[in-house]
């Protein structure tokens, strides 16, 4: 046995972009490769859309300068289902399951920080998204006559902020539930329960009361809400805002406190 | 400085008490083992070394660094196999060696060691579609892929056929040749036996002995057996006087005289002494095995009683 008389330093060398990157990869091609979780944020958001495009929604609402019901409630009801199924749905099994698996354990022994799963995956899930999004708007913009929001950053801001609200509402359910299984589940109930009362199913206005202003002021509802003023060019109200940037910070709070690596 | 110093660990889950207190250190460039049944703190000790779990009390040092605070520096020079991990189930293995070997600053070449582990024939198929042995040959490469100074490595060939085990062997005798220190945990006495330099056996939470492994064998005291056949009667007052023989027991024609120092020739120049005509003189020296259950009471391999490892 040698023991060596000088010692390497041991210096702390941090991953670097490189390492990022390859990381963001690996979450891609975890979701490209996981068929079934695409289907819904991408290809659910268009049925809807098609359902809607065909049963002529493109008529102009009245008293609204000529914006169509497409523009005002279906585009952003579709934009909010995507979003919402990204964050809510998707994410929280992926990391329900790398908890579980040990996938979270094994990158704590390296000198990634596991905490970098959770942002490549953020990151994954943002493309993710804006490419639902764009899939749907082309639909919407070629084949059923929508147009662009009235007011684009607006809308842009409203949507940054249903991100936020979303995907923390997402770390909250990874957070909270025991298993991948029962993540998928409970964000799928979440998911149908913000839907049903924020407009998923159909206008809010059929639904009781009670019901109707719960849903307007959970994440879907009051994201649907927001971006429909961004689309009609009209301001978007401030409880509106409130509520999502509420969900943001619960979501956020519950999840740092309550999530667990291993 | 050593490779890994462990003072006085103490590791306790609500009222459970997982490890009572381990110490060891272990020297540069050595294979050190820890054996013990399922259970008995294995796991626990090699958690709280890699930094993934923390000391109720006591200390432990990596390379004179704390895995809790200096972790940053530790990673870069540590390498861990977990017991039970799994790793992102829709890469391929090429992908997630690629992926692991971008955290680290310095490190393998990713297809050279997915060869030295085997694993050039499936390096395009994906995790969830290896065998268990071929996972646990990643984990293995896994842990290597940033050519630590110091690997940890937990039941490293569980699930393994014969074959794959020899090979990881090598591989791990390799590292001793580049002076990797390894500390290794099993429950696999021809595994310790073959690569370590020293080994503690950790029963209960607890070292109940720290040697070589020749050195644990001679110091459980068992000395070593001669057995012999007879033809007609024995007298065994021959062999009662030699200084050599602790006992000697007949049952039938079938002699067993236990003893130390030079027992098998004290006993063969008896015999011919005595006109004795022996057949099928065996000695049988005390192995691991014997001396491991001597130590602790029971069997290695004997988990009737104990409870899953954590």
């Amino acid at each position: 046995m040698t023991t060596p008389t000088t010692q390497p330093e041991i210096t702390a060398r941090p991953p670097g972009f490189g390492a990022w990157m390859a990381l963001v990869l690996a979450e891609s091609k975890m979701v490209m490769r996981d068929t079934a979780g695409l289907l819904i944020p991408i290809g659910l958001p268009m049925l809807l859309l098609v359902m809607h495009g065909i049963s002529m929604d493109n008529q102009v609402l009245p008293g609204t300068d000529g914006l169509t019901v497409m523009e005002v409630f279906v585009l952003p009801l579709v934009i909010t289902m995507v979003v919402a199924t990204v964050g809510v749905v998707n994410m929280p099994s992926f990391l329900s399951y790398y908890r579980r698996s040990g996938v979270l354990r094994r990158l704590a022994v390296t000198p990634m920080k596991p905490m970098m799963i959770l942002v490549a995956q953020a990151v994954v899930s943002v493309i993710q998204s804006v490419i639902g999004i764009a899939l749907a708007l082309t639909l919407a913009l070629a084949a059923f006559g929508g147009n662009l929001p009235r007011s684009p950053l607006v809308a842009l801001g409203v949507f940054a902020l249903t991100m936020f609200a979303m995907y923390a509402v997402g770390m909250l359910v990874a957070a909270l539930a025991p298993t991948a299984n029962s993540s998928v589940a409970i964000g799928l109930v979440l998911f149908f329960a913000m839907g049903a009362t924020g407009g998923m199913f159909g206008s809010r206005e059929a639904l009781p009361d009670l019901m109707a202003t719960i849903g307007e002021f959970l994440p879907f509802g009051a994201a649907a809400e927001a971006l429909g003023a961004a689309w009609a060019g009209q301001s978007v109200e401030t409880t509106h805002i409130l509520s999502l940037l509420g969900a943001t910070l619960i979501g956020s709070l519950v999840a740092a406190k309550f999530f667990r690596w291993q | 400085m050593q490779a890994i110093e462990v003072n006085e660990l103490h590791k306790r889950y609500g009222s459970t008490v997982a490890v009572h207190d381990v110490s060891l250190s272990v020297r540069q460039g050595e294979i050190f083992g820890i054996l013990g049944r399922n259970g008995a703190g294995k796991s626990t000790t090699v958690e709280c070394v890699a930094g993934l779990l923390r000391p109720t009390s006591g200390t432990v040092r990596v390379l004179g660094l704390d895995p809790h605070r200096d972790r940053d520096r530790v990673r870069q020079v540590l390498g861990v196999q977990l017991q039970s991990s799994d790793l992102h189930n829709a890469l391929t293995v090429r992908e997630l060696v690629r992926l692991y070997r971008s955290f680290y600053g310095d490190g393998a070449d990713p297809d050279e060691l997915i060869d030295r582990v085997g694993l050039t024939s499936r390096r395009d198929h994906r995790f969830e579609n290896l065998s268990g042995g071929q996972q646990q040959r990643l984990s293995v490469a896994l842990a290597l892929v940033g050519n630590p100074r110091v690997a940890l490595l937990d039941e490293l060939t569980t699930g393994l056929d014969p074959q794959a085990r020899r090979d990881i062997w090598a591989l791990v005798e390799d590292l001793r040749s580049d002076g990797v220190t390894v500390l290794l945990v099993s429950h696999l006495m021809e595994e310790i036996e073959r690569l370590c330099d020293r080994i503690a056996i950790i029963d209960a939470g607890r070292i109940i002995a720290l040697d070589t492994p020749a050195g644990l064998v001679s110091g459980a005291g068992l000395g070593q057996r001669v057995r012999f056949q007879v033809n007609g009667p024995f007298d065994q007052a021959v062999l009662d006087r030699l200084p050599e023989v602790t006992s000697v027991r007949v049952e039938g024609g079938q002699v067993t005289v236990r003893g130390d120092g030079d027992l098998l020739q004290s006993v063969s120049r008896a015999l011919v002494h005595g006109n004795i005509i022996a057949t099928e003189t065996r000695l049988e020296r005390p192995n691991l095995d014997d001396a491991f259950l001597a130590l602790t009471g029971r069997a290695l391999n004997d988990d009737a009683t104990t409870e899953d490892s954590r």
